[in-house]
């Protein structure tokens, strides 16, 4: 929007932030990968993808907000980019609702019942193996 | 030259109009300037979305080897990649500082800008050969080419069990792709440095410089969920 908040000239009138601010930026940066760093050595479980993935998404909200200027930008760039973000989302979720629930079905589809239980229907395909160490 | 470039533009004047770097279909500045952002960003959104096939593939195989991704991570260098980090963040402070130099029309600083930045990619690429090298001489390489040789892993690493490969194949996707990235958005800076020199750029026109940082920011990007992803698990 910022070419259209001012005077319509015709010209671009562009947002333009100070040094200091970009320096403050990466600053901010910097010290998100000093905490990403320091968080891989501390053990969270289930919870380590998640703290990663959470300050990757600051880090990346940062740059895209106002090295990308996407902050003042007009906001039909912002839409765009926010699409994205959510066809990615739904890439992931129906991909992983497959390959996390191979298996798993049930008797009746003719597959390789809850591997869990060892349970076996005829016809299926082999179920994931348990762990890393199951390579051949 | 704002004002000026107006009134001509203004003229509707189908025969030459306006500076020279006005395209003749477009009546004024801001109109070129918002078209061409936009036509950037439709690209950009593509590239993300290209980029999600290979996280994709990375979570699958992750939430189906755990374990396996764990001690294969524990191969990579975490120094040289938290070097990389640095680098390119850095690099990325250094395209934003180009852009505004351009805007407010400081050509000398907008070209130094660019030359940081170039000189940080190339940085990036030195010590991604590093790894790479090492990589290669430990025999740590996409599926069936893997072969790992117990004197060059890391001392103290967990063992690798041998479906290792699957790893190693997304990490030399994920950063090989990246690593082609930066070597493009090298050729395009220094491109852009070469514009610059020669003076195409003024407060009025900068977009080509906005344009092309924007694609550099987009490499910091990736590499900023890349890093802790591969390196720090």
């Amino acid at each position: 929007m910022a070419h259209h908040a001012h005077k319509d000239d015709g010209a671009v009138h562009a947002h333009i932030s100070s040094a200091a601010f970009y320096l403050a930026v990466f600053l901010a940066l910097i010290f998100l990968t000093v905490v990403t760093v320091a968080q891989s050595y501390v053990d969270l479980g289930r919870f380590n993808l998640i703290a990663v993935v959470f300050i990757a998404t600051c880090k990346a909200s940062l740059v895209v907000a106002f090295f990308m200027h996407l902050r003042w930008d007009n906001k039909f760039n912002v839409l765009a980019f926010l699409s994205a973000i959510f066809f990615i989302a739904v890439f992931f979720a129906y991909t992983m609702n497959d390959t996390e629930h191979r298996g798993e079905i049930d008797a009746d589809q003719n597959v390789k019942v809850l591997p869990k239980t060892g349970e076996e229907a005829p016809g299926g395909f082999e179920p994931k193996q348990a762990s890393g160490e199951a390579a051949h | 030259m704002s004002s000026e470039a107006t009134a001509h533009a203004a003229d509707h004047d189908h025969g030459h109009h306006g500076p020279k770097w006005l395209a003749h279909h477009f009546d004024t500045p801001a109109q070129q300037f918002d078209a061409a952002k936009l036509g950037m960003w439709v690209f950009l959104v593509q590239e993300l979305l290209f980029f999600s096939g290979l996280f994709v593939a990375y979570g699958v195989y992750r939430s189906w080897y755990p374990e396996m991704f764990v001690a294969a991570s524990h191969q990579l260098d975490k120094i040289m990649g938290g070097c990389n980090t640095v680098v390119l963040l850095f690099s990325s402070f250094t395209a934003a500082m180009a852009v505004r130099s351009s805007q407010l029309g400081n050509k000398k600083a907008t070209g130094n800008y660019l030359l940081v930045t170039i000189a940080c990619a190339c940085i990036f690429l030195v010590i991604k050969y590093f790894e790479y090298t090492h990589k290669i001489h430990a025999g740590l390489l996409p599926g069936r080419y893997f072969n790992p040789h117990p004197e060059h892993l890391a001392p103290g690493a967990p063992p690798l069990p041998a479906n290792a490969g699957t790893f190693f194949g997304i990490y030399f996707m994920m950063t090989g792709v990246h690593g082609v990235h930066v070597l493009i958005g090298i050729g395009i800076l220094i491109w852009i440095w070469i514009r610059n020199n020669r003076g195409e750029f003024s407060k009025e026109y900068f977009t080509p410089v906005d344009i092309a940082a924007l694609y550099w920011h987009l490499v910091d990007l990736i590499w900023i969920y890349l890093f802790p992803l591969l390196y720090l698990i």
